[in-house]
């Protein structure tokens, strides 16, 4: 249900807003109405003016602010690792952290950058590493070669080596070799041997051309073709141990700060924002006064809280909520253990106004009945209601899915008790292996009583739904909306009447009456409702009709599970019999999961909500730490 | 004959149906995956359009029902 909320107004000298403000963020039930300026009584307009900040509490948001800045620069320099709690108080080390925090800056940023230019360094030294490898192993240990000049070359396409080879021919009268060989990261690399005395012309033409020379290091030129490749390979060793010694020295740094800094930023986030919360504040010349919502059961608690710690100087009043102000209460949603997992379903849509009705208790009754209604099997429920248990205890911690496999459970339970009814075990291995008996219908042979009974249903849930789009209507006070719900509501009681003596459900003595209720009620419910009204009407009778998939999705699941026993009967061996038939159920079981939860929860947001529910609701948001 | 014409229409009722579900479906929820990669707070309202096409498959199934009870 939605928890009914207080508007309340907080008076008090404003010596102590700040430490009224903290107590309420301690407490965490108070959500600050900004827009307090509107519901200020006429005629005190000109006492009362939104609270300024003094000098030094502009200076302490600035320094904050500062701070906040600084503390995330540093944690972007650190490496992201877990670390222990502090428990260091860190508001009398602050002005302290806020000297300690630029040396800690300048440090780390010098320490990134020698490992940037580092690894810049390591991944050139990479790619000659490669091409130098590649043409090792074509020239092997060669000695030196005073007369001959070495031009390496990273080939894109293997087309080019032809092209190169030609130009070569022509430009050095074929004094030259070009060797090719494929690197580790497959790419071509070529090598091309000329007299030194015609290397300057070739590098020209090869710069016209666009096949740009490998061109190495100032400290590689000098060195023979096997000391470049031990070179490369030497320097890369040091820096990569280079790197790891920065690594973990930034780590001991991590692990000796970051706890520090990490409580630092919580606290200095905390006082942020009180200081920002005092924009929201008001103030006369003596006293401050907040004013905003918190929940009726928690205002008692606040009193009490604030009386004893301010010892009376502070008081907190309840204040009547407006009608036009009912768009701005917060939303809160409470409700009993049993149906808090469901809020994880109604989580999905937007949240219902104030005014509005919780659809939680409403999901909590009927999703799970509808579930058990598609699946109804007592095989596959056991199997789920076990693996909801277990899966229940595995998760532990993690909210949301402790609350979907409680609702798995609960939707499961129900499965076995339709289950029971259907007489439907693992299909009709119930019926083979112990002469299991449907104690009320079976689902395959009862096509119709299975339709009329899902139309049953949805007749059922479409009026409670009329009847609390009613009831809603009467709470928010909309007197023509509520009449029009109501007229509503009983002219689609009255269209069920006349189809069930029609189809000759009920005696066909109902369907004069019946049809003269519905002409006389049909102006009326125009008038209150519009001309649209009649085609809404319609809507809801093929909302109804939509309820019959619970009869037809049921039909596949128990069709697909009596598939799965033949087909294994049909094996003619017990083994590959089981495992067919496992199988086959496993599917089923999924499916059974799956599209039971999606067709009823459809059922509830687009059939049923609509018919009650208004969306838009503001989320409650209280001040805490 | 009768009975073939009256299987007929049950499966025109269904299998028309089905189809402009299927393409209902496939059209929003192209759609609706885009919009949970962006958005992934608006999961419920992409169930709730996706699963709005099956009332034509679920009427169609009625009506085939019916064709074939009734016409008998």
């Amino acid at each position: 249900m939605i928890a009914r909320i207080s508007s309340v107004e907080i008076v008090g000298p404003k010596g102590m807003l700040r430490d009224v403000l903290t107590c309420l963020q301690d407490l965490g039930v108070f959500q600050i109405e900004p827009e307090l300026v509107r519901v200020v009584e006429k005629g005190d307009e000109a006492y009362i003016r939104p609270f300024l900040q003094d000098k030094k509490m502009l200076s302490e948001r600035i320094f904050l602010d500062d701070l906040r800045l600084k503390i995330n620069t540093l944690f972007s320099c650190l490496p992201e690792i877990s670390v222990r709690t502090s428990y260091i108080d860190p508001l009398p080390v602050l002005d302290n952290i806020a000297k300690t925090i630029d040396r800690h800056i300048s440090r780390c940023r010098l320490v990134n950058e020698k490992k940037e230019v580092l690894e810049k360094e390591r991944t050139e030294l990479n790619r000659y590493r490669i091409f130098l490898d590649a043409l090792f192993s074509i020239l092997g240990d060669i000695g030196d070669t005073p007369d001959l000049d070495f031009i390496g070359l990273t080939i894109k396409e293997p087309d080019m080596v032809g092209l190169i080879r030609q130009l070569l021919s022509q430009i050095t009268d074929r004094k030259f070799e070009f060797l090719t060989a494929t690197a580790e990261d497959g790419t071509l690399a070529g090598l091309i041997i000329i007299p030194k005395s015609i290397s300057g012309k070739v590098k020209q033409y090869l710069s016209e051309k666009q096949l740009p020379e490998l061109a190495l290091p100032p400290a590689l030129r000098d060195l023979s073709f096997p000391e470049k490749n031990t070179h490369v390979k030497k320097r890369i060793t040091v820096i990569a141990g280079e790197i790891e010694d920065i690594a973990v020295e930034m780590e001991r740094f991590a692990h000796r700060w970051v706890p520090i800094y990490l409580n630092v930023r919580e606290c200095v986030a905390e006082r942020l924002s009180l200081l920002r919360i005092t924009a929201s504040v008001f103030e006369t010349t003596m006293c401050f006064f907040i004013s905003g919502w918190m929940p009726s059961d928690d205002v008692e608690q606040v009193r009490k809280k604030i009386r004893d710690t301010f010892q009376g100087k502070a008081t907190i009043e309840e204040k009547e909520v407006f009608e036009e102000y009912l768009d701005r209460v917060p939303v809160v949603l409470k409700n009993p253990p049993y149906f808090r997992p469901f809020e994880l379903l109604v989580k999905y849509l937007p949240l219902p106004r104030y005014t509005s009705l919780d659809p939680t208790p409403f999901i909590g009754i009927f999703f799970p009945i509808f579930f058990g209604m598609i699946l109804g099997d007592a095989g596959y429920g056991i199997v789920l209601v076990s693996l909801s248990a277990v899966m229940i205890k595995l998760v532990r911690g993690k909210k949301e899915l402790v609350d979907a496999f409680k609702i798995l459970l609960i939707s499961s339970v129900y499965a076995v008790f339709f289950g029971i009814l259907y007489g439907e075990f693992f299909g009709d291995l119930g019926h083979m292996l112990f002469g299991l008996k449907p104690v009320w219908v079976e689902r395959r042979g009862a096509v119709v009583p299975m339709i009329l009974f899902s139309l049953s249903i949805g007749a059922a849930h479409m009026v409670l739904g009329l009847a609390l789009g009613f009831i809603a209507a009467i709470r928010k006070g909309s007197k023509k909306e509520a009449l029009y719900k109501f007229l509503t509501t009983l002219i689609f009681i009255f269209i069920i009447i006349l189809i069930a003596s029609l189809f000759e459900l009920v005696p066909r003595l109902f369907t004069r009456p019946v049809v003269s209720g519905i002409l006389i009620l049909t102006p009326f419910l125009i008038l209150t409702g519009g001309l649209l009204a009649p085609l809404e009407l319609l809507k809801s009778i093929g909302n109804m009709i939509s309820y019959v998939r619970i009869m037809a999705i049921g039909l596949t699941s128990v069709m697909l599970a009596f598939a799965a026993n033949r087909l294994a009967g049909m094996t003619g061996d017990i083994m590959t019999g089981i495992f067919v038939a496992g199988l086959l159920h496993l599917l089923n079981l999924i499916l059974g999961v799956f599209s039971p939860a999606i067709h009823s929860l459809r059922l509830h947001y687009v059939e049923f909500f609509g018919k009650f529910l208004e969306y838009g609701g503001k989320k409650f948001e209280p001040l805490r730490k | 004959m009768e009975k073939v014409l009256i299987a007929f229409a049950a499966a025109l009722a269904i299998g028309l149906t089905a189809l402009a579900t299927g393409w209902a479906q496939s059209r929003i929820g192209a759609s609706g995956a885009g919009t949970l990669a962006e958005k992934p707070e608006l999961v419920g309202a992409i169930v709730v359009l996706i699963a709005i096409p099956e009332t034509m498959v679920i009427l169609g199934f009625v009506i085939a029902t019916m064709i074939l009870l009734m016409l008998k």
